[in-house]
């Protein structure tokens, strides 16, 4: 599995980013509670290794969206398949993604879960792609800003697979040009 | 720095955070039941022996959400070989669960099952009921194989008989929390097991 990738960043590099957002976030949130929302799949490592790095107390829920094809390429709009199992109301709400590119899924996203009046509502990327924005969203927390790589690796997966990687990577042209 | 209160502290009954970044306050009432480095270890060893049984084939990990993700996040990355994941969301019924184990699916597979070695990774197995139901379901779904991989064995609060194929910890019947496992919903995000000390 190796062979077909090329680290961007090592197992080590990744936890030391992930450790500091975490501090970050304690930081920011000082001790109130923090509803953290994962969108699955590609965020589910990422996001648990990042609660393990916020200090205080932490609930946690998912939201899985799947697109509807071309037609969500354009608008971001994304059927819900799997929604939140609590009420946002009144609470901090953390969304956290594994990349941001367009923009557009996120953007989708920000609008409903604003519409059930959260208390704040703040979002936390592992990998930003700004290069690929075609709709203005800034992350409030970010690991790293990267170039316009095929990712795959921590939980981010190519047809299912890699997301077992402990590191991120890019996915070498032959492996998808096939 | 964060710093907590005293009145928050008693407020949630349960633990706080120190000034240090990872520092957990004890409390009168829990204490450490399992540390990092021992459940770090531990999944590496099942990691490895869940390589060396599957021999390189392609397995599906199925989380049951909420509380498998931890364990989940850390033992596909101790595996070594394609693995794919996916995850189900499950809710009790209320009476008929206490007896049948019978859940509601409030998020199915995304995939087939078919012809696919399917590996289940939950946080903690006590009753068996949910297990025992969901395997039953799985089963019909005709997997090539269907396997258990608990981080946590109650053996003791068995309702039903249900043996995992893998486990990480056998431990007795005190109410665990972290690592994945909450305390009224919060506190998933510890980085170590631990027990309340007022349970046997």
């Amino acid at each position: 599995m190796l062979n077909d990738v090329e680290v961007l960043f090592t197992a080590d590099e990744v936890q030391r980013r992930v450790m500091e957002l975490g501090a970050q976030i304690t930081g920011d949130y000082q001790g109130e509670e923090l509803l953290v929302v994962g969108i699955l799949k590609g965020a589910f490592m990422f996001m648990a290794d990042l609660v393990r790095s916020i200090s205080g107390p932490v609930a946690i829920d998912f939201m899985d969206v799947s697109s509807y094809g071309v037609s969500s390429e354009t608008s971001g709009e994304v059927r819900i398949m799997k929604d939140l199992d609590v009420s946002l109301e009144d609470r901090h709400v953390l969304i956290v993604e594994d990349i941001v590119d367009t923009g557009l899924t996120l953007k989708f996203i920000l609008e409903i879960l604003q519409k059930r009046k959260p208390k704040s509502l703040k979002v936390c990327t592992l990998l930003d792609k700004p290069s690929r924005r075609r709709v203005e969203v800034v992350p409030d927390y970010n690991g790293f800003t990267i170039e316009d790589h095929f990712i795959v690796g921590y939980g981010i997966d190519y047809a299912e697979r890699y997301r077992n990687l402990a590191e991120v990577a890019i996915l070498k042209p032959e492996v998808y040009k096939k | 720095m964060l710093t907590v209160t005293v009145e928050e502290m008693n407020a949630v009954n349960f633990v706080g955070v120190g000034k240090e970044q990872g520092d957990v306050l004890m409390l009168d009432n829990i204490e450490v039941l399992l540390k990092k480095e021992e459940i770090a270890n531990r999944i590496k060893e099942l990691g490895k022996e869940i390589t060396a049984s599957y021999a390189g084939e392609e397995i599906l990990v199925v989380g049951i959400l909420k509380g498998s993700f931890m364990f989940m996040a850390d033992l596909i990355r101790a595996i070594n070989g394609p693995v794919a994941v996916d995850f189900m969301a499950v809710s009790s019924y209320g009476n008929s669960f206490e007896t049948s184990g019978q859940v509601k699916i409030l998020k199915d597979l995304g995939v087939s099952l078919e012809g696919k070695n399917v590996l289940i990774a939950e946080d903690i197995i006590d009753t068996g009921l949910t297990l025992n139901y969901i395997v039953s379901l799985l089963k019909e779904r005709k997997p090539k194989s269907l396997k258990v991989c608990s981080l946590l064995d109650k053996p003791s609060r068995r309702t039903v008989d249900f043996t995992p194929d893998f486990v990480g910890f056998t431990i007795g019947n005190r109410f665990v929390l972290g690592f994945g496992l909450d305390y009224y919903d919060l506190w998933r995000n510890l980085p170590a097991v631990y027990a309340l000390k007022s349970d046997d």
